[in-house]
Formats: structure tokens, sequence, C-alpha cells
């Protein structure tokens, strides 16, 4: 029996004040089920961003609540938050951003640094999840040294780092090749397949027809969408 | 935790390892500064410490104020005299071991067909040599005991009094009476009153020349150290008492004399440190510019940090260790230039002043000073990182990780 991993109740996030106010999102009303895999689609500006990051509590609702594992995650403060980012989410963003400054390996052991997990746990998991991304071999590449999709898996072995339940991905194969973008899906496909819940904001077509469920945003509103 | 942070802030500052390094280089600058600074004074400290403590059982009566201002300047004569009766309390007085007595006049002198009057000092020459001790010779010797028509005189007397400069071995007609030069004494430093107009004698010579004996200072020693404070108290109350004034004179012992001049230069190090203080400022203002440049570049970075789960003291505690290595790294090498710059900057004082005192001056680097200045750069860094810091961990992440 599945559960619900995301609820939200009339969530809604404005910009600015009256009369320039805009609503960026309305009075949202979603469950999201554990292993679920969604695609969110719709123009740009529509609102997507602004969803992916209430859900992902970079951003905080002007109106409305979100229970995140049951937890009503809208009332939290800065520390809470860091903590629900930090166990509950992964987010792998359409530019990939890795810290420039540390190698592959680094870079995934970072979340899991700041979780407070320590260091041979650590770069053990590292290695196991870049090895399912099948970058073995870029362990100690630094993110100018990889290619666009190679970065993008890094990230992706990141944001599994801490064995979160939801993955929050904005545009994932947005910046890379089709080819690196399919396998890219693929990888993103195997862990839902583990159970991860998948969240996944995206243009192409193609790949939102591939997830379970589909949400078009159109001017700030959410439905249920087919592609 | 705690090594992340520190592993990650030395991944940021060997990113911009030449920003990093000329940072660094402002902190060692000021760390270096008030080393070499402190080193020095410490030095000066000592070095008049004993000087002056080997004159411990010295007592110096002088007429009028304060005996500062005739030291080493050989009579800032003040008209007033001691008379026979007082220098026969003095010697009688238990306790003191010898006496002498200095006599101050004037004559006419005459060299190279000019004629002026000088002041003339008539003392016992080993009393001269000691109150001399701490003056540098240009030229010459110092009088020797049974010398006699010959005298020592000062830069300003040999340089600036006759129409042409006095040597070594000239002569000079003191009241129609030839006098050998057999020293002259360099130009004074910035303290004390000037020794450059002196004509010194000795006391033998000058009641022959003269035929007075006005005395104008009594130098004497007392058997014990100890006694000197007492003993300096009761010859200025009854010298006084015998002029029937009370400030007719004064009795300095070298205790409070060292005591005084440890004061003074205790300022003078201060001042020092003070100066030296203002290029840690600069070098903490430095860091702060260098940190703010750094949150500003980083903006994106702190906002993936935070994304993926770094709370607020996570960011902080990244960029005040970055502060604080920079500082504490720069410090340290500052100590280490302190070393070598306090032995430079003693070099060049040496050879460029003839202050006496410091002619012989040795930088000496306390571990007081050592631990202070590590204390003061990790000071440093924590206060000029505290700003960019805090700066860092306000940002929010999606505006932080949208910036490019």
């Amino acid at each position: 029996m599945s559960t619900d991993v995301i609820v939200t109740q009339n969530l809604s996030k404005t910009y600015g004040r009256p009369p320039l106010q805009v609503h960026a999102l309305r009075e949202t009303n979603l469950s999201i089920k554990q292993g679920d895999y969604i695609a969110i689609i719709g123009p740009s500006g529509s609102g997507k961003s602004t969803l992916m990051n209430l859900l992902g509590c970079l951003d905080k609702p002007s109106t409305g609540k979100i229970f995140i594992d049951g937890k009503d995650v809208s009332t939290l403060n800065e520390k809470e938050l860091a903590r629900i980012r930090r166990e509950k989410i992964g987010f792998i963003f359409q530019k990939y951003n890795l810290i420039p400054t540390l190698n592959a390996l680094e870079n995934v052991e970072l979340s899991m640094g700041f979780a407070g997990v320590d260091a041979q746990t650590r770069t053990k998991k590292a290695k196991q999840l870049l090895e399912l991304v099948e970058l073995s071999k870029r362990l100690t590449h630094k993110p100018s040294e990889m290619s666009g999709g190679e970065q993008q898996r890094v990230a992706i072995a990141r944001a599994l780092a801490n064995s979160p339940s939801i993955i929050l991905a904005d545009e994932p194969t947005g910046n890379v090749d089709s080819k690196s973008g399919d396998n890219i899906m693929c990888i993103l496909e195997a862990v839902n397949a583990r159970g991860e819940t998948i969240i996944v904001v995206t243009h192409n077509m193609a790949i939102a027809q591939r997830a379970k469920r589909v949400l078009r945003i159109q001017d700030g509103v959410v439905q249920e969408g087919h592609v | 935790m705690f090594r992340d942070h520190v592993k990650l802030a030395i991944k940021n500052l060997r990113h911009r390892l030449s920003r990093s390094l000329l940072t660094l280089l402002g902190i060692a600058i000021g760390i270096m500064a008030i080393i070499s600074l402190m080193a020095l004074g410490e030095g000066m400290q000592q070095a008049v410490t004993g000087q002056l403590s080997s004159l411990s059982d010295v007592i110096i009566v002088s007429t009028g104020g304060n005996f500062l201002s005739s030291f080493g300047g050989g009579g800032g004569s003040t008209g007033q005299y001691f008379t026979q009766r007082d220098i026969a309390y003095v010697q009688r007085l238990q306790g003191v071991k010898d006496v002498s007595t200095q006599l101050a006049g004037a004559a006419m002198a005459e060299y190279n067909g000019k004629s002026t009057i000088v002041s003339l000092t008539g003392m016992d020459i080993n009393v001269m040599r000691l109150q001399y001790a701490t003056q540098n010779l240009e030229a010459g010797t110092f009088l020797n005991e049974g010398d006699q028509n010959k005298i020592m005189i000062g830069y300003g007397v040999a340089h600036s009094t006759f129409d042409s400069d006095v040597v070594v071995g000239d002569r000079i007609k003191l009241n129609g009476e030839k006098f050998f030069v057999s020293g002259i004494f360099g130009k004074q430093g910035m303290g004390g009153v000037s020794s450059d107009t002196v004509v010194l004698m000795s006391s033998r010579d000058f009641q022959k020349l003269t035929g007075q004996s006005n005395i104008s200072l009594i130098y004497l020693r007392v058997y014990n150290v100890n006694d000197a404070e007492s003993i300096a108290t009761s010859i200025q109350n009854q010298i006084n008492a015998n002029h029937g004034k009370k400030d007719f004179a004064t009795a300095t012992t070298m205790t409070s004399i060292l005591k005084t001049v440890q004061t003074v230069i205790g300022i003078l190090q201060l001042v020092l440190v003070a100066i030296a203080s203002i290029a840690l400022v600069v070098a903490s203002i430095g860091i702060m510019n260098t940190m703010l440049t750094s949150v500003m570049e980083r903006t994106r970075e702190i906002g993936i940090m935070k994304a993926i789960g770094a709370t607020n003291t996570d960011i902080m505690s990244i960029f005040i260790i970055e502060g604080m290595l920079v500082s504490g790294i720069g410090g340290i090498i500052g100590i280490l230039l302190g070393v070598f710059g306090s032995q430079g900057l003693t070099l060049i004082l040496n050879s460029f002043m003839a202050m006496g005192v410091s002619s012989n001056l040795t930088p000496i680097i306390t571990i007081m000073s050592v631990v202070l200045a590590v204390l003061v750069s990790l000071i440093v860094g924590v206060l000029s990182s505290l700003y960019p810091a805090w700066k860092a961990a306000r940002m929010s992440p999606i505006e932080a990780v949208r910036y490019e």
C-alpha cells in the first residue's frame, strides 16, 4: 500500500504587492504517492519552477501548506528546512550545479558531509553511487573536465547520496544531447523502480510520456494532464 | 563536520591562490611590524635598564628642578649654587660612600681669532666618566685622572661656536689660558638637554682658572642601595632648610630615574605598536574586501550548498574558517618576518642614529609578543570574515542558484 509522500493544501505563491502582484501558483492541492513518477509540463513562466522550489523547501509558500512525509514544512525555520532538504529531498538542476572546486567524488560526498556522515562511510557510498551512474572512471575529475552528460550524472549521484525519498529534477536533460538525455532518464527510471518518488519538470514531450502521471501548469494553475 | 569545513575552505583558498596570497601578505606585514617594533621596544627597555641599574647606588643632588633636565647635559645652570655647609652635611651623612661635586661657571673662549663666552663645567674625572658614559664621542678620548689643562667639548662648541671647526688636538684659549681639546662629544640625540654646548674640565683646572667654586651639582654614592631613597630625602630636606627654601635642591636616585625612563620607553613602545596596528587594520579590511568579492563570486555555489542541505551555520563556518586560515597563516609568516625584520631594523637604527643608548641595542622577541600576534591575527580573521560570512549565510537558495 502506497502512502502520500507529498501533500499540498491550497498552496499559493505570490510575488510583489498589489496591484503589481504576480500569482505564480494558485490554490494548489496535490497528493503525490510514494514511488510515483511525475512529469510537470507547461509553458515558460507558468509556475513550474515555483512549484519545484516550494516542494524542494527552497522557498516558502505565501499561503497554504506543504506536508512532506506527513510533516508540515511551511512553518519550519531555516535550520529545520535545511534538514528536510538534506534528508528527504534530492535536487537535480538543469545546469548541473556541481561545485567547481570539488571533483566528482567530493561533490557527491558534500551533502553527506552536511548530514554528518563519517568520512569512510561517505567515500564508500559516493563510490557506489558513481558506479551506479557509470562514472567509476571519473572519480577525481573536476566538473570542468567532464561532459554535460557526465556532470548531470554526478549531480544525480549527489542527489541520491542521503537516500532521499523524493527526487526533484528541474529539466535534467535541458542542457545535454539527446543520447545523454536518454541515458539520464534511464537512470532516473531505475531509481524510481527502487521506490523513490521522482518529479521531473520538462519541456520534452517524449520524456513526459515516460512518466506515470503528468501535471500540466498554466498561469499558476495545476491540473492533471495528458501529453 | 568541522574538518569538512576546513577542507572546503582550503580548497576555496587554493582555487584563488594569488588573491589569497596577497591578502595573506597584508596580514603578514602587519604582524611583522608589530613583532619587530615590540622586539625593538623591549630591547631598548632592557638596554637602558642594564646601563642605569649599574648606577643604582648613585644619588645626584641638583639645584632647582628635576635632575633629569641636566642629566648628561653638564649643568643647566640655575644661578644658584650649593654652599660648603651643604657639602659638609652630605659628607657627614651616614651611609654615604663618597661625594664629589660639579662646578659651573663661564669663561671667555678664543679660538682661531674669534672670542665668545662659553659655559664651563668642572668635575671629578671619575664622576665625569660615569655621568657621560652613555654619551658617544665623535672624536678623541675621555679625560684621564691627573690630566691638566685638558678639556672635552660638546658638538656645538666644536662645530658652530667658532668660525672654523675645532678638532681633537687643537688648543682653545679660556680666559687667556690654553687648553688642549682631548675629546669631542657626538651630536646629541633627541632625549635630554643638550650636551652640545658643554666645556668639561677637571675640578682642579676649573678652580685654578676661575678662582671660583660654584657647586651646581653634588654627586654621591651610598653603601647600601636600599638606603638610597631615604638618604636622598634627608639630603633634600636639610639643604632646603639650609637655604630656607622649599625647592632649592632636588635629590634624585638612579632608581627613580630608571622608573621614569622605563615609563617613557613603555609609552614609546605603545605608540610604536599602535602605529603598527594601523597596518593590521588595513590588512583586515583587505581580508573583508577579498571575502566579500569571494561571496559574490560564489553566490551560486552557496545556493547549491544550501539546496543540498547546508545550514546557515555551515555556510558561515566555512567562510569564517577561510578568513581565519588567511590571517592565521599570514600571522605565522608575519612572526617569522618580524624576527628577521627586527634584526634588520636594529642594524639600520644603529648605523643611522647615534642615539647613545641604542648603539648597543639588540631586539628581544618575547613569548608574550608571539602569543599576542597569533591571537590578534586570529581575532582579525574572525572579525573581518564575520560580515562576509553573514552575508553569504543569509542568501536565499533559489536566488543564489539562479544567479549567473
